[in-house]
């Protein structure tokens, strides 16, 4: 029983139950929805893109409206933080776009999908992460230059009669739980969302290793 | 429609049976088979303004329909689920059996329990295509194309023993 033999007949079988379109039905299959991975990364980008497009001119309006000079000072440095992100995620799209656009060898087109998922959640994870620090640093060092005192904050710090040690210690805990509690979490939400496909990718390309 | 999408769909129609072909052999319910045959021809779709027409039609729609297949994964379980049924011998009810009709069920059963990029191999072999252009499609050389069909063979002259003798 040897493959040769029954070639015309597998052809057949690999036919069977096919209904044949028509030009009319091909024509609608091109208005239809794609829901490869890449088409998912590309919506993806998109949503991140208007997200800026909408909080860099509103969060530069706070910056500049804003009596509160920590708040100008919090929401123009993001402002201008998310100007670049936007640069960086048109660029991210340009070269997905070009990549889906090509027909590769099967081997070339593993490993360029591979690199590019990869990439992609990358740049994904650094940004959460460049934020994090900013965040964290530039509210509390604003917070602790505040001229206007926080009186229901006092008041609460009167109350439970917090030393200022156990204050810090706690500012402290506080930011590292939230350090660790959200690197764990941005990579748990990563992997769920593309892990499991590279991994499925990467086995496909061990396949084709050169013997 | 304009004339780049018109000469698209024709050409298309003229080679669906390649998309067909692939669909059944990656995919196992009518959904799924649908499913994939609009990412198909979405996908050469959108690569067709690249298309310059150095290789043929049919072999460039090949290499988009396998590349597409290949990184095609479904979100639910019925891949899953069909994998361990295609294990259980179909009921047959015929009276009187076809020898070849058998060995033909038998040998696509082992066919469509081989991994996605030897499926890719076979499918191309079982068009005719020579070691030379299969590497070309597949990226990887023509003489490692020629070991990995040895062992493909090889696999599948098992594979179909042990399905005929269930069937």
């Amino acid at each position: 029983m040897e493959l040769d033999d029954l070639k015309g007949l597998i052809n057949q079988k690999l036919m069977e139950g096919s209904p044949t379109m028509t030009e009319t039905n091909l024509t609608l299959l091109l208005k239809g929805k794609a829901s490869s991975v890449i088409s998912k990364i590309k919506k993806s980008l998109w949503f991140e893109i208007a997200c800026c497009a909408l909080v860099v001119p509103l969060f530069i309006g706070i910056a500049f409206f804003s009596s509160q000079s920590s708040l100008k000072i919090y929401f123009g440095l993001f402002g201008i933080i998310f100007i670049p992100f936007t640069l960086i995620f048109f660029y991210l799209l340009k070269k997905i776009k070009e990549f889906d656009q090509s027909v590769l060898p099967i081997k070339e087109n593993l490993q360029q999908l591979i690199k590019m998922l990869e990439d992609f959640t990358r740049r994904y994870f650094q940004f959460n992460m460049a934020l994090l620090p900013i965040c964290f640093l530039v509210a509390l060092f604003l917070g602790y230059n505040e001229k206007e005192p926080i009186v229901v904050l006092d008041n609460l710090i009167d109350k439970l009669k917090v030393t200022k040690s156990l204050y810090i210690g706690f500012i402290v805990g506080y930011s590292i739980a939230m350090l660790f509690g959200l690197v764990y979490l941005t990579k748990w939400y990563i992997r769920k969302l593309y892990g499991k496909y590279i991994d499925q990718l990467k086995i496909l390309l061990t396949e084709l290793k050169e013997d | 429609m304009d004339y780049k999408e018109k000469e698209f769909i024709q050409l298309l129609n003229q080679n669906q049976k390649i998309i067909h072909k692939v669909c059944n052999l990656y995919m196992n319910w009518q959904e799924d088979k649908e499913d994939l045959f609009q990412e198909i021809t979405l996908q050469a779709w959108k690569a067709f303004s690249q298309f310059r027409g150095e290789a043929k039609f049919s072999t460039w729609l090949y290499r988009v329909s396998l590349n597409t297949a290949i990184t095609y994964f479904r979100k639910d379980k019925k891949n899953a689920f069909i994998a361990s049924v295609s294990e259980i011998p179909e009921l047959t009810i015929q009276s009187e059996r076809d020898p070849i009709e058998d060995k033909t069920k038998a040998m696509y059963k082992a066919i469509a329990a081989l991994s996605k990029i030897d499926k890719a191999i076979v499918m191309l072999y079982l068009e005719d295509y020579s070691y030379a252009d299969i590497s070309e499609i597949i990226g990887i050389t023509a003489n490692n194309i020629a070991v990995k069909m040895n062992r493909i063979k090889v696999k599948l002259r098992e594979a179909t023993l042990k399905n005929f003798e269930r069937i």
